[in-house]
């Protein structure tokens, strides 16, 4: 059975006589050149995995051949023995230092070439084995970030489309998963009674986990709200739903709300949520003092027995409610500080009338205000205008 | 980063942390809460967060876990020292009526 290929260049007939003798009958296979020139040929035809070659020859020395076989990306891996004669014409490190990955003084033993190409060959095989399991490697991890990029684009289909209206709202959102995909989900829906329905939440966590139960809590969401009720029969049975159906430490945080028509107020329940700022008449954009929405609660998924309060805001047509997750404020900077919800209330007291044009403009003060350090969390924003 | 001491206060154990806990620490966290809850099976547990300047929603996830694996064993669980950082966090989430919660780890030892 062929143990591998191995070119043996070398001017004198005698020297590749012997070689070749003592490789065949290890097992090689045998290509033979006289000079470096003829061995390039014969390489072009069968590329070796060992190359035994002469320092000495005619046309195209051991030097200049180890360089263009080592020069060359096709051929730079061939494990390239080079035999010389240590007068001082070359030193072995010379010899190392053309690229060379060992050399053999000459004159030689015969059993001292089959030791170093025996020795070559299990380095050979080494190396062969690491690029396969490299291109395994690759090749996996490619097959990963595919389903992750797959993923995230499936994530991003289920926000809502944005500008976007429901009944009595207009709305829009940025959405920055930290991680490709994240464990961040909100979505807005029409309730049977003409009103709109909003969940912004936040799984515990990020990556992939974290986003299957994100798809989960809006799932759970949906499936409430057409049952009817209101936030705070919401909240109970998705808090029930997330207990029976997640380990121990997942949970979301939550702002469960809805608008009803004709009804000047927003009820709410809020789950170890940070409460939305409320700006009054902030539709029509300009100078506006924000407020936080009152209340606090329990998160989702901790204990199925937990108690959630809901809470009543006024919302006029024309007033404007942000709604955001701890991500776009909890980002630590270069000097410890964060920007938290005070500093975010500042950045939010001036915004522009076009809910797009706010969004953008939240979100890149908020970068400002952190940079260079990047958003570390899953990030997202919501804002939502009362138009009826 | 993150360091965890622990050590036995009679038929307690008590676990301090000091650094930040997230998403990045709760692993060594998890199994450093789950091997003294495994091992001493104490009746009390108590967990110093004085030296914790800030915890995210893994942390806190850890903690419910933690309130329940010692439930599990029919044990307690008590927090102490939570730096005005931490402690508006546990505000906001409300867990500051899920949790006992101690100024100082003299009386987390010693509540009952």
């Amino acid at each position: 059975m062929n143990k591998g290929v191995v070119l043996v260049v070398d001017d004198e007939p005698p020297i590749r006589d012997i070689l070749s003798f003592y490789l065949k009958r290890a097992g090689y296979q045998v290509l033979l050149a006289e000079d470096g020139r003829k061995g390039l040929e014969a390489m072009a035809k069968l590329q070796p995995d060992l190359i035994l070659s002469d320092l000495r020859m005619p046309e195209m020395a051991g030097d200049e051949f180890c360089k263009t076989v080592k020069g060359d990306p096709a051929t730079r891996d061939i494990y390239f023995i080079l035999v010389s004669a240590l007068d001082g014409a070359v030193s072995r490190i010379g010899g190392l230092a053309l690229g060379a990955d060992d050399m053999i003084a000459k004159p030689f033993h015969a059993q001292e070439v089959m030791a170093k190409v025996e020795s070559a060959f299990r380095i050979i095989e080494m190396q062969k084995e690491i690029k396969r399991q490299n291109q395994e490697l690759t090749r996996f991890q490619e097959k990963v970030k595919g389903e992750l990029e797959l993923a995230a684009k499936f994530q991003m289909g289920l926000l809502p489309e944005i500008p976007g209206r429901a009944n009595g709202i207009r709305y829009t959102h940025r959405y920055l998963p930290a991680e490709g995909i994240g464990g961040d989900i909100y979505t807005i829906l029409p309730t049977q009674d003409g009103g709109a329905a909003v969940l912004v939440a936040d799984v515990s966590g990020h990556g992939v986990t974290a986003a299957l139960i994100s798809a989960m809590v809006k799932t759970s969401f949906e499936a409430q709200v057409r049952l009817g009720g209101g936030p705070m029969d919401w909240a109970r049975e998705m808090n029930r739903h997330l207990c029976a159906s997640t380990l121990s430490e997942q949970f979301a945080t939550a702002f469960l709300a809805c608008i009803e028509p004709g009804r000047p107020e927003i009820r709410y329940v809020i789950a170890g949520h940070p409460a939305p700022f409320r700006l009054h008449r902030g539709a029509a954009g300009g100078l506006h003092r924000p407020e936080q929405l009152g209340g606090r609660g329990f998160m989702l998924g901790i204990d199925a027995t937990l108690p959630f309060e809901e809470h009543r805001a006024p919302l006029l047509p024309g007033d404007r409610l942000l709604l955001f997750t701890d991500g776009l404020v909890e980002v630590e900077r270069e000097d410890r500080r964060l920007l938290g919800e005070d500093g975010l209330m500042r950045l939010s007291a001036e915004l522009p009338a076009d809910g797009d044009l706010a969004a953008d403009q939240l979100v890149g003060q908020t970068r400002s205000f952190n940079h260079p350090v990047e958003f570390t969390d899953d990030v997202t924003l919501v804002v939502i205008d009362r138009v009826d | 980063m993150l360091n965890i001491q622990t050590r036995q206060e009679g038929s307690a154990a008590v676990v301090t942390i000091q650094g930040k806990v997230n998403f990045e620490v709760t692993a060594q966290l998890r199994d450093v809460i789950r091997d003294t809850v495994a091992q001493e099976q104490p009746k009390l547990l108590v967990i110093n967060l004085e030296g914790v300047s800030f915890i995210d929603s893994s942390g806190l996830g850890l903690l419910v876990a933690a309130r329940n694996s010692v439930d599990k064993n029919n044990g307690k669980l008590h927090l102490c020292s939570l730096p005005v950082q931490v402690k508006k966090t546990f505000d906001q989430t409300n867990l500051t009526n899920y949790f006992s919660i101690f100024a100082t780890e003299q009386d987390a030892l010693r509540g009952a």
